[in-house]
Protein backbone atom coordinates (compact mmCIF):
# COMPACT_ATOMS: atom_id res chain seq x y z
CA UNK A 1 0.00 0.00 0.00
CA UNK A 2 1.13 3.54 -0.28
CA UNK A 3 3.32 3.52 -2.79
CA UNK A 4 3.18 6.52 -4.33
CA UNK A 5 3.70 8.81 -0.92
CA UNK A 6 6.24 6.09 -0.39
CA UNK A 7 7.66 7.72 -3.78
CA UNK A 8 7.00 10.88 -2.81
CA UNK A 9 8.92 11.06 0.24
CA UNK A 10 12.31 8.93 -1.63
CA UNK A 11 11.98 12.15 -4.12
CA UNK A 12 11.86 14.51 -1.27
CA UNK A 13 14.93 12.95 0.26
CA UNK A 14 16.66 11.80 -3.15
CA UNK A 15 16.40 15.54 -4.62
CA UNK A 16 17.79 16.91 -0.77
CA UNK A 17 20.77 14.74 -1.20
CA UNK A 18 21.55 15.74 -4.66
CA UNK A 19 21.30 19.33 -4.20
CA UNK A 20 23.83 18.66 -1.13
CA UNK A 21 26.22 17.02 -3.48
CA UNK A 22 25.46 19.70 -6.60
CA UNK A 23 23.75 17.14 -8.73
CA UNK A 24 22.55 17.78 -12.04
CA UNK A 25 21.19 14.92 -12.70
CA UNK A 26 20.28 12.04 -11.13
CA UNK A 27 20.78 8.53 -12.71
CA UNK A 28 20.01 5.68 -10.54
CA UNK A 29 18.78 5.51 -7.10
CA UNK A 30 18.59 2.51 -5.14
CA UNK A 31 16.24 0.94 -2.41
CA UNK A 32 16.31 -1.44 0.07
CA UNK A 33 12.64 -2.98 0.86
CA UNK A 34 12.18 -5.60 3.88
CA UNK A 35 10.52 -8.84 3.17
CA UNK A 36 7.60 -8.14 5.50
CA UNK A 37 7.25 -4.26 4.62
CA UNK A 38 3.81 -4.96 2.80
CA UNK A 39 5.34 -3.11 -0.09
CA UNK A 40 5.05 -4.16 -4.29
CA UNK A 41 8.29 -3.45 -6.26
CA UNK A 42 6.27 -3.07 -9.17
CA UNK A 43 3.67 -0.97 -7.86
CA UNK A 44 6.87 1.19 -6.91
CA UNK A 45 8.18 1.15 -10.37
CA UNK A 46 5.21 2.60 -11.67
CA UNK A 47 4.81 4.88 -9.11
CA UNK A 48 8.61 6.19 -9.31
CA UNK A 49 7.84 6.68 -13.29
CA UNK A 50 5.18 8.61 -12.92
CA UNK A 51 6.70 11.20 -9.90
CA UNK A 52 10.19 11.87 -11.29
CA UNK A 53 8.85 13.28 -14.40
CA UNK A 54 9.70 17.41 -14.99
CA UNK A 55 12.64 16.27 -11.50
CA UNK A 56 16.29 15.81 -11.40
CA UNK A 57 14.71 11.92 -11.27
CA UNK A 58 13.21 12.23 -14.69
CA UNK A 59 14.67 8.77 -16.65
CA UNK A 60 16.45 7.40 -13.58
CA UNK A 61 16.53 3.81 -12.83
CA UNK A 62 15.40 2.45 -9.58
CA UNK A 63 16.43 -0.05 -8.20
CA UNK A 64 15.16 -2.30 -5.27
CA UNK A 65 16.96 -4.76 -3.38
CA UNK A 66 14.67 -7.36 -1.17
CA UNK A 67 15.96 -7.81 1.85
CA UNK A 68 15.03 -10.99 4.06
CA UNK A 69 13.27 -11.56 6.56
CA UNK A 70 15.44 -12.97 9.33
CA UNK A 71 15.40 -13.39 13.05
CA UNK A 72 17.38 -14.36 15.82
CA UNK A 73 16.44 -16.87 19.19
CA UNK A 74 17.69 -15.47 22.03
CA UNK A 75 18.01 -19.45 23.77
CA UNK A 76 20.27 -21.00 21.17
CA UNK A 77 21.55 -17.43 19.57
CA UNK A 78 20.34 -19.38 15.65
CA UNK A 79 19.83 -16.72 13.12
CA UNK A 80 17.10 -18.35 10.69
CA UNK A 81 14.87 -16.91 7.86
CA UNK A 82 11.32 -16.39 8.68
CA UNK A 83 8.01 -15.58 7.30
CA UNK A 84 4.67 -13.88 8.17
CA UNK A 85 3.41 -17.20 8.96
CA UNK A 86 6.14 -18.65 10.60
CA UNK A 87 9.15 -17.68 12.67
CA UNK A 88 9.88 -20.71 14.88
CA UNK A 89 13.53 -21.22 15.65
CA UNK A 90 14.64 -24.49 13.44
CA UNK A 91 16.65 -25.66 16.44
CA UNK A 92 14.41 -24.83 19.57
CA UNK A 93 11.19 -25.04 18.04
CA UNK A 94 10.85 -21.13 20.14
CA UNK A 95 9.08 -18.61 18.74
CA UNK A 96 11.78 -16.30 17.13
CA UNK A 97 12.00 -13.35 20.32
CA UNK A 98 14.13 -10.97 17.97
CA UNK A 99 13.41 -9.88 14.33
CA UNK A 100 16.62 -8.79 12.84
CA UNK A 101 15.32 -7.62 9.21
CA UNK A 102 12.73 -7.60 7.02
CA UNK A 103 10.86 -4.09 8.01
CA UNK A 104 13.38 -2.24 5.84
CA UNK A 105 12.65 0.66 4.11
CA UNK A 106 15.03 2.96 3.27
CA UNK A 107 16.82 4.18 0.17
CA UNK A 108 20.58 2.72 0.38
CA UNK A 109 22.58 4.80 -2.40
CA UNK A 110 21.73 7.36 -4.95
CA UNK A 111 24.13 7.59 -8.34
CA UNK A 112 24.36 11.54 -10.39
CA UNK A 113 26.60 13.65 -12.31
CA UNK B 1 28.79 9.95 -12.35
CA UNK B 2 29.03 9.84 -8.81
CA UNK B 3 28.05 7.26 -6.13
CA UNK B 4 26.83 8.43 -2.55
CA UNK B 5 25.64 6.66 0.72
CA UNK B 6 22.44 7.82 1.62
CA UNK B 7 20.77 4.91 4.08
CA UNK B 8 17.67 7.16 4.78
CA UNK B 9 14.50 5.75 6.30
CA UNK B 10 11.94 6.87 3.41
CA UNK B 11 9.65 7.36 6.59
CA UNK B 12 11.90 9.46 8.37
CA UNK B 13 9.31 12.24 8.51
CA UNK B 14 6.50 10.58 9.97
CA UNK B 15 9.39 8.91 12.03
CA UNK B 16 10.70 11.81 13.79
CA UNK B 17 7.50 13.25 14.16
CA UNK B 18 6.27 10.31 15.94
CA UNK B 19 9.58 10.16 18.07
CA UNK B 20 8.32 13.69 19.36
CA UNK B 21 5.10 12.56 19.72
CA UNK B 22 6.00 9.40 22.16
CA UNK B 23 8.48 11.26 23.97
CA UNK B 24 5.89 13.75 25.00
CA UNK B 25 3.28 11.42 25.76
CA UNK B 26 6.29 9.24 28.21
CA UNK B 27 7.55 12.07 29.68
CA UNK B 28 3.68 12.39 31.08
CA UNK B 29 3.48 8.62 32.17
CA UNK B 30 0.45 8.24 29.46
CA UNK B 31 0.05 4.59 28.59
CA UNK B 32 -1.02 4.59 25.10
CA UNK B 33 -2.99 2.64 22.39
CA UNK B 34 -3.18 2.58 18.82
CA UNK B 35 -6.71 0.49 18.52
CA UNK B 36 -7.30 -0.69 15.00
CA UNK B 37 -9.66 -3.07 12.88
CA UNK B 38 -11.60 -2.99 10.30
CA UNK B 39 -14.89 -0.90 9.85
CA UNK B 40 -17.63 -2.33 12.08
CA UNK B 41 -16.11 -5.22 14.37
CA UNK B 42 -16.91 -2.83 17.53
CA UNK B 43 -13.86 -0.56 18.31
CA UNK B 44 -15.92 1.76 19.61
CA UNK B 45 -18.30 0.02 21.22
CA UNK B 46 -15.30 -1.81 23.04
CA UNK B 47 -14.48 1.56 23.95
CA UNK B 48 -17.80 2.87 25.47
CA UNK B 49 -17.34 -0.74 27.78
CA UNK B 50 -13.97 0.11 28.44
CA UNK B 51 -14.79 3.63 29.48
CA UNK B 52 -17.67 2.95 31.70
CA UNK B 53 -16.07 0.68 33.24
CA UNK B 54 -12.93 2.60 34.62
CA UNK B 55 -13.61 6.33 34.15
CA UNK B 56 -14.14 6.18 37.78
CA UNK B 57 -10.73 5.06 38.54
CA UNK B 58 -8.84 6.80 35.79
CA UNK B 59 -8.46 9.63 33.63
CA UNK B 60 -9.10 8.52 29.98
CA UNK B 61 -8.71 10.41 26.48
CA UNK B 62 -9.92 9.31 23.44
CA UNK B 63 -8.53 10.26 19.79
CA UNK B 64 -11.24 9.44 16.97
CA UNK B 65 -9.92 8.85 13.37
CA UNK B 66 -12.63 8.53 10.88
CA UNK B 67 -12.47 9.56 7.45
CA UNK B 68 -15.29 12.20 7.06
CA UNK B 69 -17.80 12.39 10.03
CA UNK B 70 -17.83 12.97 13.66
CA UNK B 71 -20.45 10.05 14.71
CA UNK B 72 -17.45 8.01 16.46
CA UNK B 73 -16.29 10.92 18.58
CA UNK B 74 -19.86 11.41 19.62
CA UNK B 75 -20.13 8.16 21.22
CA UNK B 76 -16.99 9.00 23.42
CA UNK B 77 -18.16 12.47 24.13
CA UNK B 78 -21.24 10.92 25.48
CA UNK B 79 -19.18 9.25 27.85
CA UNK B 80 -17.77 12.39 29.54
CA UNK B 81 -14.35 11.91 28.63
CA UNK B 82 -12.04 13.84 26.53
CA UNK B 83 -12.01 13.33 22.72
CA UNK B 84 -10.31 14.74 19.88
CA UNK B 85 -11.78 14.02 16.38
CA UNK B 86 -8.94 13.65 13.62
CA UNK B 87 -10.82 13.59 9.62
CA UNK B 88 -8.35 12.22 7.48
CA UNK B 89 -10.44 13.65 4.22
CA UNK B 90 -10.44 10.17 2.87
CA UNK B 91 -6.39 9.16 3.84
CA UNK B 92 -6.80 5.30 5.42
CA UNK B 93 -4.78 5.74 8.31
CA UNK B 94 -3.65 7.91 10.82
CA UNK B 95 0.02 9.27 11.13
CA UNK B 96 2.49 11.21 13.28
CA UNK B 97 1.60 14.68 11.93
CA UNK B 98 -1.84 13.74 12.51
CA UNK B 99 -1.25 13.11 16.14
CA UNK B 100 1.12 16.11 17.12
CA UNK B 101 -2.46 18.14 15.84
CA UNK B 102 -4.62 16.21 18.54
CA UNK B 103 -2.04 16.18 21.60
CA UNK B 104 -2.02 19.79 21.56
CA UNK B 105 -5.80 20.05 21.99
CA UNK B 106 -5.54 17.28 25.06
CA UNK B 107 -4.74 18.06 28.87
CA UNK B 108 -1.73 15.70 28.96
CA UNK B 109 -1.14 16.49 32.70
CA UNK B 110 -4.52 14.94 33.66
CA UNK B 111 -4.50 11.82 31.28
CA UNK B 112 -3.15 8.55 32.53
CA UNK B 113 -4.88 6.03 29.59
CA UNK B 114 -5.17 7.55 26.11
CA UNK B 115 -7.09 5.41 23.05
CA UNK B 116 -6.11 6.41 19.68
CA UNK B 117 -9.13 4.88 17.53
CA UNK B 118 -7.72 4.47 13.75
CA UNK B 119 -9.33 4.36 11.12
CA UNK B 120 -11.11 1.43 10.15
CA UNK B 121 -8.74 -0.83 7.77
CA UNK B 122 -7.45 -4.19 8.30
CA UNK B 123 -4.04 -2.99 5.92
CA UNK B 124 -2.63 0.47 5.91
CA UNK B 125 -2.56 1.61 10.15
CA UNK B 126 -0.29 -1.38 10.39
CA UNK B 127 2.16 0.26 8.80
CA UNK B 128 2.23 3.66 10.40
CA UNK B 129 3.81 4.19 13.86
CA UNK B 130 2.12 7.07 15.81
CA UNK B 131 3.54 7.14 19.33
CA UNK B 132 2.13 3.93 20.75
CA UNK B 133 2.75 1.80 23.51
CA UNK B 134 1.30 -0.99 22.32
CA UNK B 135 -0.91 -1.66 19.15
CA UNK B 136 -4.36 -3.79 19.85
CA UNK B 137 -6.53 -5.56 16.98
CA UNK B 138 -10.03 -6.10 17.49
CA UNK B 139 -11.62 -8.82 14.85
CA UNK B 140 -15.12 -9.68 15.00
CA UNK B 141 -16.60 -12.95 14.54
CA UNK B 142 -18.31 -12.31 11.37
CA UNK B 143 -15.82 -11.66 9.69
CA UNK B 144 -14.28 -14.82 9.60
CA UNK B 145 -11.19 -16.31 11.41
CA UNK B 146 -9.30 -16.31 8.10
CA UNK B 147 -8.78 -12.32 8.25
CA UNK B 148 -5.10 -12.41 10.79
CA UNK B 149 -3.47 -14.65 7.55
CA UNK B 150 -5.07 -13.16 5.07
CA UNK B 151 -4.28 -9.72 6.18
CA UNK B 152 -0.79 -10.69 8.39
CA UNK B 153 0.99 -7.32 9.50
CA UNK B 154 -1.89 -6.42 11.33
CA UNK B 155 -1.94 -9.17 13.84
CA UNK B 156 1.67 -9.79 13.36
CA UNK B 157 2.35 -5.91 15.00
CA UNK B 158 -0.26 -6.28 17.49
CA UNK B 159 0.37 -7.07 21.40
CA UNK B 160 -3.01 -8.05 22.06
CA UNK B 161 -6.32 -9.09 20.16
CA UNK B 162 -9.71 -8.72 20.83
CA UNK B 163 -12.09 -11.62 19.73
CA UNK B 164 -15.37 -9.36 19.76
CA UNK B 165 -18.85 -10.55 19.03
CA UNK B 166 -18.85 -13.36 20.39
CA UNK B 167 -22.55 -13.81 21.43
CA UNK B 168 -23.17 -13.86 17.29
CA UNK B 169 -20.67 -16.60 17.16
CA UNK B 170 -23.36 -19.74 17.15
CA UNK B 171 -24.62 -18.05 13.54
CA UNK B 172 -21.18 -18.44 11.92
CA UNK B 173 -18.64 -20.60 11.18
CA UNK B 174 -15.61 -19.23 13.48
CA UNK B 175 -13.22 -21.94 13.85
CA UNK B 176 -11.64 -20.28 17.04
CA UNK B 177 -9.15 -22.75 16.91
CA UNK B 178 -7.72 -22.37 13.44
CA UNK B 179 -8.26 -18.28 14.67
CA UNK B 180 -5.83 -18.82 17.50
CA UNK B 181 -3.56 -21.14 16.09
CA UNK B 182 -2.66 -18.38 12.98
CA UNK B 183 -2.65 -15.46 15.40
CA UNK B 184 -0.02 -17.40 17.17
CA UNK B 185 1.99 -18.51 14.28
CA UNK B 186 1.96 -14.51 13.42
CA UNK B 187 3.10 -13.51 17.04
CA UNK B 188 3.55 -16.14 19.56
CA UNK B 189 3.22 -12.95 22.22
CA UNK B 190 0.03 -11.64 21.72
CA UNK B 191 -2.43 -11.48 24.57
CA UNK B 192 -5.97 -12.54 23.93
CA UNK B 193 -9.16 -11.69 24.97
CA UNK B 194 -12.54 -12.48 24.04
CA UNK B 195 -15.41 -10.49 24.34
CA UNK B 196 -19.29 -9.08 23.86
CA UNK B 197 -20.10 -5.59 23.93
CA UNK B 198 -23.83 -6.37 24.09
CA UNK B 199 -23.82 -9.10 26.70
CA UNK B 200 -20.65 -7.08 28.65
CA UNK B 201 -18.64 -10.29 28.34
CA UNK B 202 -14.92 -10.09 28.86
CA UNK B 203 -14.77 -6.61 29.35
CA UNK B 204 -13.59 -6.69 33.16
CA UNK B 205 -10.88 -9.16 32.16
CA UNK B 206 -9.63 -6.01 29.27
CA UNK B 207 -10.29 -3.91 31.78
CA UNK B 208 -7.54 -5.51 34.72
CA UNK B 209 -4.66 -6.17 31.82
CA UNK B 210 -5.19 -2.30 30.57
CA UNK B 211 -4.65 -1.31 34.22
CA UNK B 212 -1.74 -3.03 35.16
CA UNK B 213 0.04 -2.26 31.74
CA UNK B 214 -0.93 1.64 33.05
CA UNK B 215 0.55 1.30 36.13
CA UNK B 216 3.52 -0.50 34.90
CA UNK B 217 4.17 2.62 32.35
CA UNK B 218 3.65 5.14 35.09
CA UNK B 219 6.54 3.12 37.29
CA UNK B 220 8.85 2.58 33.93
CA UNK B 221 8.45 6.62 33.60
CA UNK B 222 9.11 7.41 37.46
Amino acid sequence: MHEVSIIENVIKIVLEKAIENKFTKVNKVSLKIGELSGVMPESLNFAFKSCTIETLLEGSTLEIERVSAMAECMDCNQVFPINHFNKLCPCCNKFCSSIISGYELYINTIEGD
Amino acid sequence: MSEIKVVTNILQTNDEITAKNKKLLDSKGIYVINLMSSPGSGKTSLLERIIAKLKSDINIAVIEGDIYTTKDAERIEAQGVPVVQINTGGACHLDGEMIKGALNSLPLDKIDLLVIENVGNLVCPAEFEIGEDIKIAVLSTTEGNDKPLKYPLMFEKSGAVILNKLDLIEFTDFDKEEFYRDIKSLNANADTFETSCVKNQGIDEICSWLMSNILNKKIMVK
